[in-house]
């Protein structure tokens, strides 16, 4: 078996085109789920109890089941009920009901790491509660909250690989495409792999340098 | 739904569960393994801990689907006659494999270099060292993550119906082929998926609740 990487490789814009749109998705379904994870968590953590049964069942549920039959339902389950979704919608809706889920449960621990003790330090020291909020809360809830939003970051990324199913044409989707053009399987797929590799690993120097910069204020 | 219908959903369910199985056992030995190597120091094993880091970095950042995709192809150019669930099975041995090794060896770094000086003053062997020593401590840091991981990785393996292993996810696109409601088949098959993985997470808070650390915060 010889490798031909020369086709690929000639094809290396298309496919950083759909690094791009990848990355789209799992920055769009990062910054939704990041919504529904702070309402999920601040009711977790201090909400009417009546509230807490629901959004503990919804993210027992969301964090059990596969993406993938998550997004199938909602893409061929939705339509019999008169709701039709674009593949990208679908993905995306999927993608953040379940960033949604790991969101809270990563936020809501969070929150619980903050002390008591801290707050009413920053009472007692006369730190307003917007005061004690951005100089005490954020600095601490950021440090240890980081590294799982990172990891959770890099875990969303390689899960948009599974919108080229739907015929989204992103990283794996266009890798799919040149598969069947050049018949060079083993080469585009080698070849997606190690941008995803360069994708995630940027991703995570990039959060790295935000949690640095956002410490200095300590 | 006729009998058949039901078998096949049987089916699927246990081949789901063999996939999750097999790859998750053969993770935990070839991590456990990929782990101690990582943790050697000697000059002589400089490269075979920097494949191994390499190995781990590039499996654990190269999504499930590309890494099926890859295998899948490559056993086919390389003639090997690998059946799909064959190639699933590898893939997933592989992925939980660098997911686990990490895992393990994070537990393994956890546990003070004074407790191995400690051992060998007692002249404890390397491999009692391990057994009677490290591992009992390491163990509570290892756990939490692993049944983490487990759960995640169960949920993975729906991925391989995109090569054609008849597991649950297949069998209820076979059975919205056939014309049942997709909602209906859809939801049945999510509900069958938490069936599987929601014991394993329960046993799992059960176990790091059992097992917690004390953090000093």
């Amino acid at each position: 078996m010889t490798l031909q990487f020369g086709p690929i490789l000639e094809q290396w814009p298309y496919l950083l085109g759909g690094a791009w749109l990848s990355l789209q998705i799992a920055v769009l379904a990062f910054a939704c789920g990041m919504l529904i994870g702070m309402v999920c968590a601040s009711i977790l953590h201090q909400g009417p109890r009546l509230l807490r049964r629901p959004v503990a069942a919804y993210i027992t549920f969301a964090t059990n089941t596969p993406q993938l039959v998550q997004i199938f339902f909602l893409f061929f389950g939705l339509p019999t009920m008169g709701i039709i979704l674009s593949p990208f919608a679908a993905v995306l809706l999927g993608a953040t009901f379940n960033a949604g889920a790991y969101l809270s449960e990563i936020l809501r621990a969070g929150f619980a790491s903050v002390r008591r003790t801290e707050l009413e330090a920053a009472q007692v020291l006369g730190f307003s509660r917007a005061q004690s909020l951005r100089y005490v809360v954020i600095p601490h809830v950021i440090k240890t909250m980081l590294p799982p939003l990172s990891n959770q970051f890099i875990v969303m990324t390689l899960g948009t690989s599974m919108a080229s199913i739907f015929g989204v044409e992103e990283l794996t989707g266009r890798t799919e495409n040149l598969a069947a053009q050049t018949y060079l399987s083993v080469e585009a797929f080698g070849v997606a792999a190690v941008m995803y590799v360069a994708l995630t690993l940027l991703a995570t120097g990039v959060l790295a340098l935000c949690a640095r910069s956002g410490n200095r204020t300590r | 739904m006729t009998y058949y219908d039901l078998r096949l959903l049987l089916d699927g369910f246990l081949t789901t569960l063999i996939l999750a199985l097999l790859g998750g056992l053969a993770g935990c030995v070839i991590g456990f393994a990929a782990a101690l190597l990582r943790n050697t120091d000697s000059r002589a094993m400089a490269p075979v801990r920097a494949a191994l880091f390499v190995y781990c970095l590039v499996f654990r950042r190269v999504p499930f689907l590309v890494t099926l995709m890859l295998i899948f192809f490559a056993s086919q150019s390389m003639q090997a006659n690998l059946s799909t669930f064959a190639v699933a099975a590898i893939s997933l041995a592989l992925i939980a494999a660098a997911y686990l090794c990490e895992i393990i060896r994070g537990g393994l770094a956890s546990v003070h270099a004074n407790q191995w000086q400690a051992a060998r003053a007692l002249n404890f062997g390397y491999w009692q060292t391990l057994r009677y020593v490290i591992v009992p401590q390491a163990w509570r840091v290892i756990l939490p993550p692993t049944f983490g991981f487990l759960v995640m990785f169960i949920k993975d393996t729906a991925l391989a119906s995109q090569i054609g292993v008849m597991d649950l996810t297949s069998a209820g696109k076979v059975l919205e082929n056939k014309g049942m409601s997709a909602p209906l088949v859809y939801g049945t098959i999510l509900m069958l998926y938490f069936l599987m993985s929601y014991p394993l997470s329960r046993l799992g808070k059960r176990v790091e609740s059992r097992h917690a650390v004390t953090r000093h915060r």
